[in-house]
């Protein structure tokens, strides 16, 4: 067998299947170990997954992850529209420049973002200052910080740039021809929008809410970080029964149920967007 | 462009840029506390910085973790988008879905998933392990920027290199990679800059190796300092210089090689 280009795909799946996979099919594995002492015993029980079934708090947390991923979804778009249109009209020239504006916030660290909206939304941070400075409010408000609002607006901001590249994207390849040609027909521009624009960036919105969510709900941090007492995570309580109470077979039952249930969700939202009439037109043209 | 459009792009990058400006702000502040109104501009927070060895140690740590991640993120990267190009793949599309699995799948997920496997099999946690996860999360976009330079590129030109006595790895050297190199190069910076910027994993796999995002977490749940606010606008401009730095050669290799056409 003579090497040809293709082969180059070898290791680089090995990698993967080696870095990525395998960990994931362990943890198939694991959820079937018994504990003992401390130590982990290979068995084929079922108390990590009878557990976990009959547990309210964990199907509780799995859920509150799939509603903070389609939340984050929810707002990413409605904010994301706007700009990525915006951003179509600009001459081509500065379209690189826009690039950079847009991507380097998210090549600040994690923990920079963390830390810096901390400083923004504290009590004496930026906007109750300036909120009581305009006489909109006497007390610092105190959901700012440490709530679910807190949750909310930061995975926002964390993957607004994801969805407004996607709808971008999608957005530049639309023939500017037909927007105008709905106007002269005597369209509004929100009918323009909304009859021809959004129908073909449904792929585009796909990508973005697919990425969006899962970056969004298997999020770790954030909420941890800046959620207070809302802060509570599926994650963080795979964390803690891994490390803490070292039960791996229910962490890994745990976390196995979460990765399904996104699974699930992430291609029910992505199947249903990419039905829309729009979207077949898109892929059936190209 | 009409007005609304300029507006809701001012407002869009306000959004994004405000955390960052506050942040910065507040480093100069000639205050120990983290509140409005700003009592004056001081450089102590950089000096006490400066002098502070620990976080010294956890940079040059992060520093050294990043270079290895940057290029195995390249190589991995070139491979893949190589492959995913290459003429007669049938499994293409199998293939692309894998490259896409350490994007889609939760970083915390997968970080304790490895964590579980290597501490079974006797693999220690600490710089390796880092840098090859971290080396994977980055793969997805390392291939990204990669293959969307080599759609583009003229297969003919390979072609006429074979057809003109080149040898295929001749011809990759001599036609394919000249005109890769910004791309390249895009894909070694995402990877060093995702590495920095990596806190998840490293809660994870880092082991006894102390990067700077794991010290500064460890700080913030007990206070907020004016020195770690320095620290991250050092980071932040150190980010900032990488990204300009490549964007700028990335410009010059493309004037240069339109001149060359």
């Amino acid at each position: 067998m003579t090497f040809r280009q293709r082969h180059l795909a070898l290791p680089v799946a090995v990698a993967i299947v080696a870095g990525c996979l395998a960990p994931l099919a362990v943890l198939v594995a694991f959820s079937f170990y018994e504990v003992e002492d401390f130590d982990l015993i290979p068995a084929f029980s079922f108390r990590a997954w009878g557990e976990l079934a009959t547990s309210g708090t964990d199907w509780f947390l799995i859920g509150k992850a799939v509603l903070s991923g389609l939340t984050t979804t929810v707002f990413t778009t409605i904010l994301g529209y706007p700009v990525a249109l915006a951003l179509t009209r600009l001459a081509a020239s500065a379209k690189g420049l826009a690039i950079i504006v847009l991507l380097t916030p998210l090549y600040t660290g994690e923990i920079v973002r963390i830390y810096a909206w901390r400083i923004v939304l504290g009590g004496e941070g930026l906007v109750n200052t300036v909120l009581q400075g305009i006489g909109l409010i006497d007390e610092p408000l105190k959901f700012l910080l440490f709530s679910p609002f807190t949750i909310g607006l930061v995975l926002t901001y964390n993957n607004l740039p994801f969805m407004v590249l996607a709808i971008w994207v999608s957005a530049e390849m639309v023939d500017r021809r037909l927007i105008e040609a709905a106007r002269d027909l005597g369209a509004r521009p929100i009918d323009a929008f909304s009859r021809v624009v959004f129908p073909l960036t449904t792929p585009g919105l796909a990508a973005g809410s697919l990425t969006v969510f899962a970056l969004s709900a298997g999020e770790l941090l954030t909420p941890s970080l800046l959620g207070g007492t809302s802060g509570a995570t599926a994650m963080a309580l795979v964390d803690n029964l891994f490390g803490t109470a070292f039960d791996w077979p229910l962490a890994s039952a745990l976390a196995l149920a979460l990765l399904a249930t996104l699974f699930l969700v992430a291609s029910a939202m992505a199947g249903l967007l990419l039905r829309l009439k729009g979207a077949r037109a898109v892929i059936g043209r190209t | 462009m009409g007005r609304i459009g300029l507006s809701v792009l001012i407002v869009a990058a306000g959004f994004l840029y405000l955390p960052l400006v506050v942040l910065t702000v507040f480093s100069f502040n000639d205050s120990a506390l983290m509140a409005f109104p700003l009592t004056g501009f001081t450089l102590d927070w950089y000096r006490e910085l400066g002098q502070n060895d620990n976080f010294l140690k956890g940079f040059v740590t992060s520093f050294l973790i990043a270079q290895p991640v940057g290029v195995l993120a390249m190589l991995l990267g070139l491979m893949a988008s190589l492959a995913l190009t290459a003429p007669g793949f049938r499994w293409r599309g199998l293939f692309a879905i894998l490259l896409l699995v350490p994007f889609l799948v939760p970083k915390s997920v997968l970080s304790i998933a490895q964590a579980m496997i290597m501490s079974r099999i006797g693999f220690e946690r600490g710089a390796t392990a880092l840098i090859l996860a971290q080396s994977l999360v980055a793969l997805p976009f390392a291939t990204a920027l990669i293959s969307a330079v080599m759609v583009r590129f003229d297969g003919r030109l390979i072609e006429a290199a074979r057809d003109l006595g080149a040898s295929p790895w001749q011809a990759f050297l001599r036609v394919l990679l000249p005109q890769l190199r910004p791309a390249l190069s895009g894909a070694y910076s995402v990877g060093v800059i995702l590495s920095l910027a990596d806190l998840t994993i490293a809660m994870f796999l880092a082991g006894r190796t102390q990067p700077l995002s794991l010290m500064v977490a460890s700080e913030f749940r007990r206070e907020l300092r004016p020195d770690l606010n320095a620290m991250q606008v050092v980071v932040l401009a150190l980010t900032a210089v990488l990204v300009s730095l490549s964007e700028v050669y990335r410009r010059r290799r493309l004037r240069k090689l339109a001149s060359e056409a």
